[in-house]
Parts: C-alpha cells; sequence; structure tokens
C-alpha cells in the first residue's frame, strides 16, 4: 500500500458526502497526492479499491488534470499557463527563459530535486496574464525581473 | 390540452412540420421525416455526449448554433438543418477535426467506408487555416505510425482519432467493460487500456466497427484488401442461438471479415468476437476437401463414388441383417435446417430408424417423449421481451459466455431501465457485477434452493392466485426455508429477499442455462423452477427461457431430430413422408452406451465431435471403439474422424444458404458466400446421396424440400402450462474421498464447439484449456496464472494451467473444454451428477 493510514481514513470520510461515489474520484485523487506529491497507476488502483469505481475511471479523472503530476517532481513545481491570454503576453518566452535559468528543459527537475518545470493548461487568471503557478501559489502579471526575483526567494527556503 | 398531447410536441424542421414523443432529440425528429443530420459522436445506442459538434444545427430564437444530438426537441422550435450558417459551421468542425488528422487515406484501411472521408467531401472544404505543423503520438519511435496494440486483434492509430469517445462510451455504457479509457486532454487526448489492462473481452470487435474512422481496426482486415473490392453477404452467426445477423465481406473465394447487420429484435448492433472472427475457420488450413477410406490403418483419399457406395453397402448389409435400429444417427445442432432435415428423414425414411439425435453434450437424456423440459423449451422467448421485465433471475448460466448478446439485453434493462438482475449459480460469473444479489449455491444443490424460494413465496403471501400453493409443503423436499438455506449453502434471509423480490416484481424474464440443462438432474430442476414460475405468475407475466445452446438447436427441436418425438410432430411427419419407424429411438448417450453393448453396429455423424464434446470421454471412446462402421462427416480432422472409417467434408455455413432457428424461435436466412471448398459438400447432399445409393433421393433439389421444412419449422407448438405444483424431492450428492472439488465444465468466452480453434484471430484470445480458480483456491495451490495443475478425477486426468478468475470466490474448478489438445471430458462421468475432482501443483523438475 502507497496511501497511509490518514489517507485512507480521508478518503472515506469524503466519499460519503456525495450521492455517487465517481464524485469523489477528484477529492481522493487530491488527497493521494498530498501524501505522495505525485500520482501513479498503482495509486489509481488503491483509490479503486478503496471507493469501488473501476481503475480505467480513477486514471482517466486523474490525467485530465495536469494539476496532478504523474511523476515524482521537485520540491517546487512551477506551473506555467501557456494558454491564450498568457500566450499573447509572451507565456512561450517566458518558459524559454525559466528553462534556461534553471538549466532544464520543460518537463524536468532539476539536479538537486528543487525546481520541476512543466506548461499546463489555463489556470483562470487571464486578467493577470502571463502568469504561474508554484505548489498552491499564484505568481501573476510576470516579467523576467519577477522571476529571478520568486526563484532567489524559492531558493533560500530549499 | 389532453394528456396525450402531454407526451408529444410538434416542432417544424426544414419548414416540415413533425410530432415526435417528448424527450427526443431534434436530430432523432429529424432523423424520422428523413432528414439526414451529419454525425461522428452520436450512436443511436449511446447516450449523446456532444464531443464532435459536427450535428450543428440552426434553431431560431438561440443565439448561437445548436448540437442537434443533445437537444431536446421542444414545442415550436424552428430548425433549419441546411441554412448557410449550418454550412459554415460544419466546416469549421471539420477543419478543426481535420487539425492533427493525417492525410494517409490511401493507405487507411478505413478509406472507402470513413465517415471523415465521407463527410468532408460532403460538407467540407480543401483547405486548412492552420499551417504549423500536426501533432503527432508515436509510441514506437522507430515507426512514424503510432500503431499500438490495445489487446487481442485490436490496434489503435491515435493520430487518426477523432475524439469521438465512441469505443470508450460503448466499452463501459452497453458492455460494461472498463479495460478502456480516454487519457488526458485536449489534443493529447488518447485512447487507451486501463493501468495495467488490455482490451480482451467478447465484444472488443465492436470498438473496431463503431469507429468512426481508422483510429481502430482489426489484423484480420486490416491492409488485407480495399473495402469497395468486397461483396457484402447477409450471413447469420453460427457460434449460439442469439442468432445475430451478420454480414460477411467477400472478394471471390475469400471472406475477409464480418460485421454487425443490425437487428433491433435480437442484437441492436452488437456482435461478439465469436461472431466476428469466426467465420475464418471457412478459408482455415486444414480443411478437409476429398473423402477419405479407411484401409487398414490408414485413411486414404477417395472419389465420393468409392466413399458413397461403401456407406451405402455397409448400411445396407447392417440393415439387412438387424436392422435399422443397429444403425445411430448424430447430427452436429449448429448445422442449417436442411441438412437437419435431411439427416432425419434419411434416417426415418430410408434406414427405418429413429436414433437420430443432436444433444452431444447432454449428460444422461430422458426416456420419454415430451418430458417437461422440451415442453418449455418449445414455449417463446423474446430478447427484446427482456426489457419489458422488472426482475430478471438467472438460474445455472454463465450468460455473458453462453450467449454474449442476450447478455447485453439483460444489462441494458438493469443498467438502463433500472430492472433488478438475481443471478443463482454455484459459482459468481461477470453478471454478478450488476446483479442486485449473486447468490452462489452448492454444487448439486439448485433445485433444494428453488424449493426454498417457492416456500418463502407462499409463506410471505405474495404467491399468484391462478395456482392452488396450498399442495406445495406437501410436494417439495425441502419444504422451509431454513432447510433449503442448510443444503444449498445460501444464507436463509437471502432466500427471504429474493422470494419477496420475485413474488412482487411485475414482470420476470427467467432464464436458465447450460448449467441445468445438461444436469442429469434437469428433469426435477425443471419442475422445481415451473413451481417457481407458476407462483410468481410467469406464465401470464413474464417469460421463461430454457435458453438453447447451438445455433439451431431450436431447429432440430422443431424438424424433430431427436429420437422421442410428440404425437403431434409424428403425425406431421406421417403426412409428410407417408410413413414412421414403429421402434423406439434411441438418445446420444443411449446410442454410445449401444454401441458399448455391441446393440448398434453403425454411426453416422455429421458435424459434431462426440470423443471431445460428450461429457464422459472414457465412455464415448469405448463406445465408438466398438463399432462395426463409422462415418463422420465434418470441416476437419477431429478426435472423432480419425477414428472413423469414411470420412467426408463437409461444406461450412459460408458455402451454402440455408437457415437458422435461433432461442426465440426465429427462422434466419443466411446466403451464400462462396463455393464450396475443394469437394466438399452441404450435410442435405451428403444426406440425399447416400439416400440415392440405398433407395431414392430424399429430395429433387433442396428449393423442393423448403416447404416442407418450412412447415415444421413455424409449427407453433406453444404447449398450455399445466398449473398444477409439481413434485420436487431433493437428492444430494456428496463428494467422495480425495476427489472434494466440484469440476465444472464451460466454453470458454472465445471459443465454442469443436470449431473455433481452426480461428486464427480466436485463438489469439484463447488457444487452449484453462483451470479458472478463485484467488484463495490458487493460494492454497501456490498458483499464480499459468502454473499447471494437475486435475484429476476418479476416471481420468488432464494437467492444465490456471487463470485466475475475476469473479470466482468458492471453491470450485471451472475447466474450459472443447480444446483438442486437452480433451477435458476424460474428467466427466455421465452417471454423476456433478464431478468431483483433486488438484494438484505440477512439480517442476
Amino acid at each position: 500500500m502507497i496511501l497511509n493510514e490518514t489517507s485512507v481514513a480521508e478518503i472515506k470520510e469524503k466519499m460519503v458526502r456525495y450521492p455517487r461515489r465517481k464524485s469523489a474520484i477528484l477529492p481522493a485523487l487530491t488527497v493521494a497526492y498530498h501524501q505522495v506529491g505525485h500520482l501513479n497507476d498503482d495509486i489509481y488502483d488503491e483509490i479503486a479499491s478503496i471507493i469501488d469505481i473501476p481503475a480505467v475511471e480513477i486514471a482517466e479523472a486523474a490525467t485530465f488534470y495536469t494539476m496532478f503530476p504523474k511523476h515524482p517532481v521537485g520540491k517546487y513545481l512551477i506551473q506555467v499557463c501557456h494558454n491564450i491570454s498568457c500566450a499573447l503576453l509572451g507565456a512561450d518566452s517566458l518558459v524559454h527563459y525559466l528553462e534556461e535559468k534553471l538549466g532544464i528543459k520543460k518537463g524536468e527537475t532539476t539536479p538537486d530535486n528543487v525546481f520541476t518545470l512543466i506548461t499546463v493548461e489555463c489556470l483562470g487568471s487571464c486578467a493577470s496574464a502571463p502568469m504561474m503557478q508554484i505548489n498552491d501559489q499564484y505568481y501573476e502579471f510576470l516579467t523576467r525581473e519577477k522571476v529571478d526575483a520568486i526563484l532567489d526567494e524559492l531558493r533560500k527556503q530549499a | 390540452m389532453s394528456s396525450a398531447d402531454d407526451n408529444k410536441v410538434t416542432l417544424t424542421i426544414d419548414g416540415r412540420e413533425v410530432t415526435v414523443p417528448r424527450g427526443m432529440t431534434v436530430l432523432e425528429a429529424a432523423k424520422s421525416i428523413g432528414i439526414e443530420i451529419p454525425t461522428f459522436c452520436w450512436h443511436p445506442k449511446l447516450k449523446p455526449v456532444g464531443a464532435c459538434r459536427m450535428c450543428y444545427v440552426e434553431i431560431e430564437k438561440m443565439p448561437k448554433l445548436a448540437v442537434s444530438c443533445a437537444t431536446e426537441a421542444m414545442p415550436g422550435m424552428v430548425v433549419h438543418t441546411d441554412s448557410d450558417l449550418v454550412k459554415q459551421g460544419r466546416r469549421a468542425v471539420l477543419e478543426f477535426i481535420l487539425l492533427n488528422h493525417p492525410l494517409d487515406c490511401p493507405t487507411c484501411d478505413k478509406g472507402g467506408e470513413c465517415d471523415l472521408q465521407d463527410l468532408t467531401f460532403a460538407h467540407g472544404i480543401d483547405d486548412s487555416q492552420f499551417d504549423f505543423n500536426k501533432y503527432r503520438f508515436i509510441r514506437d519511435k522507430k515507426s512514424t505510425f503510432d500503431d499500438y496494440r490495445l489487446g487481442p486483434e485490436i490496434i489503435r492509430n491515435q493520430n487518426r482519432c477523432i475524439l469521438c469517445y465512441k469505443c470508450v462510451r460503448s466499452n463501459k455504457e452497453v458492455f460494461g467493460e472498463y479495460d478502456l479509457g480516454a487519457f488526458q486532454r485536449g489534443n493529447i487526448t488518447e485512447i487507451d487500456t486501463g493501468p495495467g489492462q488490455q482490451v480482451d473481452s467478447i465484444y472488443s470487435g465492436n470498438l473496431v466497427e463503431i469507429c468512426p474512422v481508422g483510429a481502430l481496426t482489426n489484423t484480420d482486415w486490416r491492409y488485407n484488401i480495399r473495402v469497395w473490392k468486397t461483396q457484402k453477404v447477409n450471413s447469420i452467426c453460427q457460434y449460439c442461438a442469439d442468432g445475430c445477423n451478420l454480414t460477411l465481406w467477400k472478394d471471390r473465394q475469400k471472406i475477409y471479415r464480418a460485421t454487425s447487420r443490425r437487428n433491433d429484435a435480437i442484437d441492436e448492433g452488437w456482435i461478439c468476437n465469436r461472431g466476428r472472427y469466426g467465420y475464418q475457420i471457412a478459408n482455415a488450413e486444414g480443411r478437409l476437401t476429398v473423402p477419405l477410406i479407411k484401409r487398414g490403418e490408414r485413411q486414404e483419399n477417395a472419389t465420393w463414388d468409392e466413399a458413397i457406395e461403401l456407406i451405402a453397402r455397409r448400411f445396407k448389409e447392417i440393415k439387412d441383417k438387424k436392422g435399422g435400429v443397429c444403425i445411430g444417427g448424430l447430427a452436429y445442432p449448429g448445422l442449417d435446417s436442411a441438412s437437419l432435415y435431411a439427416f432425419s428423414k434419411l434416417f426415418r425414411t430410408i434406414l427405418n430408424s429413429n436414433n437420430v439425435d443432436f444433444r452431444i453434450d447432454y449428460k444422461m437424456l430422458p426416456e420419454e417423449p415430451g418430458d417437461l423440459y422440451t415442453q418449455i423449451t418449445s414455449r417463446k422467448f423474446s430478447i427484446a421481451g427482456i426489457e419489458n421485465s422488472d426482475v430478471v433471475l438467472v438460474i445455472g448460466s454463465n450468460l455473458i459466455n453462453e450467449h454474449p448478446i442476450t447478455n447485453l439485453r439483460v444489462r441494458k434493462v438493469v443498467t438502463q431501465k433500472g430492472a433488478k438482475l438475481y443471478t443463482l449459480n454455484p459459482f459468481a460469473t461477470k453478471s454478478g457485477d450488476i446483479s442486485t444479489d449473486e447468490i452462489i449455491y452448492r454444487a448439486g444443490t439448485v433445485e433444494a434452493l428453488i424449493n426454498g424460494l417457492c416456500v418463502s413465496i407462499v409463506e410471505q403471501k405474495l404467491a399468484s392466485d391462478t395456482v392452488d400453493a396450498s399442495k406445495l409443503a406437501t410436494r417439495v423436499e425441502p419444504n422451509t426455508v431454513a432447510q433449503a438455506a442448510k443444503i444449498s449453502g445460501v444464507e436463509a434471509d437471502r432466500i427471504v429477499g429474493l422470494a419477496q423480490a420475485l413474488g412482487e416484481a411485475k414482470h420476470i424474464t427467467l432464464i436458465t442455462g447450460e448449467l441445468l440443462s445438461t444436469s442429469i438432474t434437469r428433469d426435477a430442476i425443471t419442475a422445481a423452477i415451473m413451481n417457481l414460475a407458476l407462483l410468481c405468475g410467469m406464465a401470464e407475466n413474464g417469460q421463461i427461457g430454457f435458453l438453447s445452446k447451438y445455433a439451431n438447436s431450436k431447429g432440430a427441436e422443431k424438424l424433430g431430430v431427436m429420437p422421442l418425438l410428440s404425437d403431434s410432430l409424428i403425425a406431421e411427419m406421417k403426412t409428410l413422408w407417408g410413413g414412421y419407424p414403429e421402434q423406439k429411438g434411441l438418445g446420444a448417450d443411449r446410442m454410445i452406451l449401444s454401441a458399448k453393448k455391441e446393440e448398434i453396429d453403425a454411426l453416422f455423424v455429421m458435424g459434431s465431435d462426440p470423443m471431445l464434446c460428450y461429457p464422459d470421454g472414457q465412455f464415448v471412446r469405448e463406445g465408438i471403439e466398438k463399432l462395426d462402421f463409422l462415418v463422420v462427416a465434418d470441416l476437419f480432422e477431429t478426435r472423432t474422424t480419425q477414428m472413423a472409417d469414411v470420412v467426408l467434408p463437409l461444406s461450412s455455413i459460408a458455402e451454402m444458404s440455408g437457415d437458422f432457428v435461433n432461442l426465440e424461435g426465429t427462422v434466419q436466412h443466411f446466403d451464400q458466400a462462396i463455393k464450396p471448398l475443394g469437394q466438399s459438400m452441404p450435410g442435405y447432399d451428403i444426406c440425399n446421396k447416400i439416400a440415392s445409393a440405398l433407395k431414392e433421393p430424399l429430395f429433387e433439389s433442396v428449393a423442393r424440400m423448403q416447404p416442407d421444412i418450412m412447415r415444421l419449422l413455424l409449427r407453433e407448438e406453444n404447449p398450455e402450462i399445466q398449473r398444477e405444483l409439481r413434485e420436487v424431492k431433493t437428492s444430494v450428492e456428496q463428494a467422495s474421498g480425495e476427489y472434494t472439488v466440484p469440476l465444472f465444465v464451460v466454453d470458454q468466452a472465445h471459443h465454442f464447439a469443436h470449431l473455433t480453434e481452426r480461428s486464427k484471430s480466436l485463438s489469439a484470445f484463447c488457444s487452449e484449456a484453462h483451470l479458472e480458480l478463485s484467488p484463495s483456491m490458487a493460494e492454497k495451490l501456490h498458483a499464480e496464472t499459468g502454473t499447471l495443475i494437475r486435475v484429476e478425477s476418479e476416471v481420468g486426468k488432464v494437467i492444465l494451467p490456471v487463470i485466475i478468475s475475476e469473479h470466482i470466490d468458492n471453491d470450485v474448478a471451472v475447466v474450459t473444454r472443447n480444446f483438442s489438445a486437452n480433451p477435458v471430458n476424460d474428467l466427466q462421468m455421465r452417471k454423476q451428477r456433478v464431478d468431483y475432482v483433486r488438484l494438484t501443483r505440477v512439480e517442476e523438475k
């Protein structure tokens, strides 16, 4: 078992809140993500047996949401929005800048396991484009200078 | 407004007024008056999703184009399906769908029958505003194609997929299989198997057929031929009694694939893999093409004249010396009606013998005509009628394997119409997934359990008033719920619960299958089921389906390919033939017994393989060895043809036209697709040749014989059910000594009778016999999937690889039969109700 007792108990507690068991898939995935830091096939199987939904449906939901990483990631998961508003305001060059600065390609993790860089679909913050999300925090109206400051700050905390 | 009007809505589509039932979509309303709206993701048997947007229509007063497949028709709607705005919408949708679609139509197997190709031609433009590179899925870096195997016979090319989700939706909604999903999102969405799974269900071929583009293809059709080079032939499936309608696609002498020819009364457009890939036996290697005659120890090629002359001479010798009663005939119930009729006529008018039977896989057969079982099977049953039921009761059937398409109808009424399903089986089956209660009884105790249900229905005062229930307690044994529970091993409260559900049901469909029909106590079981049916009022409100197994079992019954017939059927035959043999005939098992006692000297086996199918290997071997003369007609060399004095090459169903009677009693015609292979002949021609050599021809031409056949097939017997509760005493056999595990010999889902082993595609799903065990049983034996286990009964032993079951959870051994390499019938004994075995692990050296 990958999921610990606390997570299993939490999933079971969330399950009963919904009239249909299927609705508990996302809350269950969130619990698993918070415990493990990423998701994988074994976790889908475990959740499937807890909430009694075919594993394929769990996997479908999990892979639909880019917010759940499917491989181990660094301490800080940098998710740069690349949808229309952000793209128009320079998301692409922002990604290039981050790649250059971190010395990794999109989808990779720095050797010290601190940063992972990915691009994601719209995060609903178009009014403050370009933007990115690092772990649970939004960073908006980004410029190169702002990115420098954010990364410096995070590296200090790492 | 009257209440009748409340259920109807009237709207205008393209200037035409149409009134449709409330709840119908705009798309269906348009279809109903012949207006076609192009679609990709819509399917008549699936819930709408509105994924492809191709079915755009303009509805007045709506701000934007609406998807007609998911818009309910409303009173007063004014719909335009062909306005400029709609055309513009369709063009844009197509442009978008084609965004990443490869232009590989010349090498794509869907080319020529592709929805995307056709609709782009009809509604699209030949240019795109997008000039960036198309997104590509590449699994195998060495190839530019993304050809990825989802399971046996299914190849996926994700680049071609337009994300209509019909495969995933039908798989979950209709088939109840959760092995395929749509992963990721946006333009990188991918159709793939679930984690650690493969798509290998009995319904998997439908996913290919339902695909509107070339994203899913199957290996039998792929790269073999283009669709426009083939001709379509109407056919009927020969691999169970459901009688699904098929189209065979052929070019010259080869069949390339089989697809569904939708018939809503039976299959609703779905066929199982047996029907889809079973056609391959016609073109398979190893077909018999010339007659063989045994000379010394070897069977040597011979001409038809030599073979027929020999058969006629030997039959005549035996008949003149000892009478026709010393000749027996076994016919395969998957043959066409004309062959079965000619077979019966040959025996009864030329050989003067009533020894004909088609029931080769039944242990012991009744010795009296008109037994209750035969009476009930002659009653009407309707597959579509299952949808009227609020309770479906399945007793003794692994429905998904025995009748895959009837199973879909049961699934439909349960998952979409809210009916309750109860299953009563000696081991758990896939139907348990959707059962309200899946009751597992101890092997060989089903009548005790049914008696318990009857008693409980009466105790709960739920019995139908059309029957005198007061006598129940004196007629059945056990006659209390507690005793029934004790004998059957089912908790009393579950018996009471099911009895309540049955008593309160408005319309019940009762289905029983092979686990009962081939049992030696089937008379007692049938009587118990009849009691239950009477008490639940099923004769008035419901239907009882003792489902026959083979494609033409029902036809064989109606044509009288049985030794003991009802008086009315005998009278019918006398008028047709002017005579009928006097002596009582012998059933299949009695014929073999008589052969063993040297009372039967010659046997003519047409199309079946009793050596492999008869549920007592040793018995059938001893019987056949004692025969003086054995004639076998079949498609391939079998265990039975190996012992024959004369082997005749039989034509496959694809090589003739004819008809089958399905489990409902519906007569369905199939056309000839290809010419008989080599010198092979249809069964009726073989019978006619033998008859001509002996005395006189059976018929001038098959067409001339057809009215006689139809007269028998369309005869309605439908006997009135006697409204009297019957006596049902339970006798329980105990496992003896060291053989303690109950054995069930069943068909594998992808293998039927002795034939489909020759289908290459079906062999890819399953090519050998298995031992299926519950996880706990496997653990006891320290067995994993593939571990070899020695299965021993009192009379025989076989070594089989293990499959760990997803469903079974009690201690039983389920083995799959009819694989020529592992004759598991060696384990069975004809007189034993339940065979018991001992399982031991084969130690590796």
